[in-house]
């Protein structure tokens, strides 16, 4: 078949009417993207870098990119998978934290510098950082993801940010140097089994005393965890939440989560970002 | 073989326009339901208006919540999904979504996806949208295996022409009954709904299917099983649609992996007039747009001055003698 040309956003002028509230910006961009680097940083854990220039300015910390292969591919995956964009360059990069987990992240695992693929975005609603309030990013294992983009532009703003990130392992822990150069700071860290950073849930290292933004993304039981505790305690949280997607733009219906008070929320175009409270916590 | 017909100089717009259901449709190529939502969650991302046109998220009489996740999948070759009809309901179907279908897709054609639990449902949302601008006409799901019943108009003879007879008479806008792969002569159901007066047919649904997690030792689906799309299924709906266009002659819209110029070439042989896609969508937004060029670049090649000329010129050739022992063959 004859390839359709790229579509791309007009990243010099206003984007149109948001046709979804709250969804911006619209349309996303699609193109092939070049594979800069990819490198692994950790147990199973990689570091991915791709020429994006219209999806690296227009990005912000909470959205993301759904990445693919084309219809021409019939290697697994067929579907293209969401991820957080990871960190942004002025020089037009994008960065993706990559964990093996299925199809999808074993063949990205895989991918070298040259190769191409397809990206759609930037999607979701962003983190909301708006009050001028400490902040408190809480990463359980590839929850880091947005929290490398979102601590890098906070403390570039010279806002305060503490970043917990927790691992099972410390054979699993992301590159700690690599971190500092992304976000301008450290990251405190927590294992399970004590074998890196300090011994416990990195829900230990919360501190409400200046009453923090609490920002929260990674597995379904610690985002659950966490929107308790802010609720016990009347903290504002923000989590970022991980469903099966299909389309990332609404079509499909596939990546609901359950809603507070009933019913379901798209996680694409009404997340991935939500407060903790418009979530119902109590469905599995 | 297809020949060369001399087309002199045809445009791709004269090549791929046909005249069915009583309008023009610029381009064979239809997004298929439940992949494209409403078409405005694609503003900007497809060129809608530039394609053959749409059909709708499921309507049916009262919203829908649909079922739990997780409701999509990947398998091999394609994709399970059970979202369970999740739509907003007749009402507001009306008052928020086909205002901007109306109002934004001039030249694509329209259909809504109708589902209901009775007869009764069925013939409401008919009855209520047929006075409505904005669409041309009907998709009838009796073929969803994603929902309880959801199926049960479409697998059985009885059921399936009472209610399109019963649709009929409340319409005169077109009406096409999307069947399910899943009964043993799709052909036998294609003519039934000819016979009750159906305008057309689109074939096929999802096939019904299952993932498990081995390590759980649970279904990977919410509702436990789904429907299964994608590239795997292109054969089994090739072969519905020669099924159902042998077995009729009122226009088909051939519906299942389709990805390519190439596969809907396939269906179009097989006896379809126009082609939904569905799955190619999530891979590649701009696939339906890629689908379209690429049949109007195949017509050009093979100097066929109208897609119509190619529907259903399937050609079978005569059985042969058997191969003679030995020959390996």
């Amino acid at each position: 078949m004859s390839p359709a040309p790229p579509r791309h956003a007009d990243p010099s002028g206003p984007a149109s009417a948001d046709p979804i509230a709250g969804r911006s910006p619209w349309p996303p961009v699609r193109h092939r993207a070049r594979v800069l680097s990819n490198r692994r940083v950790a147990e199973a854990t990689w570091w991915l870098e791709l020429e994006s220039p219209e999806i690296a300015a227009a990005s912000r910390p909470g959205q993301f990119v759904m990445i693919g292969y084309g219809v021409d591919n019939l290697a697994p995956p067929l579907l293209p998978r969401p991820f957080s964009v990871g960190w942004r360059s002025d020089d037009g990069r994008v960065g993706l934290l990559v964990r093996t987990f299925g199809s999808g992240t074993r063949r990205m695992s895989g991918l070298e510098a040259g190769d191409e693929t397809l990206l759609l975005g930037p999607l979701g609603r962003p983190f909301r950082l708006e009050e001028d309030r400490p902040i408190q990013c809480v990463a359980g294992g590839v929850g880091l993801a947005p929290f490398l983009f979102l601590a890098g532009e906070a403390r570039a703003r010279g806002r305060e940010v503490r970043l917990l990130y927790g691992e099972r392992t410390g054979a699993r822990v992301f590159d700690l140097d690599l971190v500092r150069r992304l976000t301008g700071g450290p990251a405190e860290v927590w294992t399970e089994d004590g074998s890196a950073g300090r011994k416990g849930l990195v829900l230990d290292g919360i501190d409400l005393t200046e009453d923090p933004l609490l920002l929260g993304c990674g597995p379904g039981a610690m985002l659950r965890a966490l929107a308790d505790l802010a609720a016990r305690r009347g903290a504002s949280l923000q989590v970022s939440v991980e469903e099966h997607m299909g389309c990332g733009v609404g079509t499909c219906q596939g990546c609901v989560v359950p809603r507070a008070g009933g019913g379901w929320a798209k996680a694409c175009v009404e997340g991935p970002v939500f407060d903790a409270g418009a979530l119902d916590w109590g469905v599995p | 073989m297809v020949s060369g017909r001399g087309d002199g100089a045809a445009s791709a717009a004269d090549r791929l326009r046909q005249r069915l259901f009583g309008t023009e449709f610029q381009s064979p190529v239809l997004l298929a339901s439940g992949t494209c939502g409403y078409g405005r969650e694609y503003e900007g991302l497809v060129p809608l208006d530039e394609i053959g046109g749409l059909v709708t998220k499921a309507v049916s009489v009262e919203p829908r919540e649909g079922n739990p996740p997780h409701r999509i999948a990947e398998t091999p070759g394609g994709m399970i999904n059970a979202i369970g009809l999740h739509n907003v309901g007749l009402d507001r179907f009306i008052d928020e979504k086909l205002p901007w279908l109306r109002d934004n897709l001039t030249r694509a054609r329209v259909f809504v996806n109708v589902v209901g639990r009775t007869v009764d449902d069925f013939a409401e949302v008919v009855a209520r949208l047929d006075g409505e601008d904005g669409f041309l006409g009907f998709e009838i799901n009796v073929s969803c295996p994603n929902v309880k019943g959801g199926t049960m108009f479409g697998t059985d003879e009885a059921s399936l022409s009472q209610l399109v007879g019963r649709l009929r008479r409340e319409t005169d806008r077109p009406i096409v009954v999307k069947l399910t792969p899943n009964v043993p002569d799709i052909g036998r159901f294609a003519r039934l709904c000819e016979e009750e007066g159906a305008d057309g047919l689109s074939a096929i649904n999802t096939f019904p299917g299952m993932l498990i997690d081995i390590e759980r030792r649970q279904p990977v689906i919410g509702n436990v099983t789904g429907g299964v799309s994608g590239p795997a299924i292109l054969p089994m709906g090739v072969y519905s649609t020669w099924k159902a266009a042998s077995a009729t002659s009122i226009p088909i819209m051939g519906i299942g992996g389709i990805r390519s110029a190439e596969d809907a070439l396939q269906y179009v042989l097989a006896g379809a007039s126009l082609v939904q896609v569905g799955t190619a969508l999530f891979v590649d937004p701009s696939s339906a747009e890629g689908i379209h060029l690429g049949l109007a670049g195949w017509l050009e090649r093979h100097g066929i001055p109208a897609l119509s000329e190619v529907v259903g010129a399937l050609e079978v050739p005569e059985p042969r003698p058997p191969v003679e022992a030995g020959t390996g063959g």
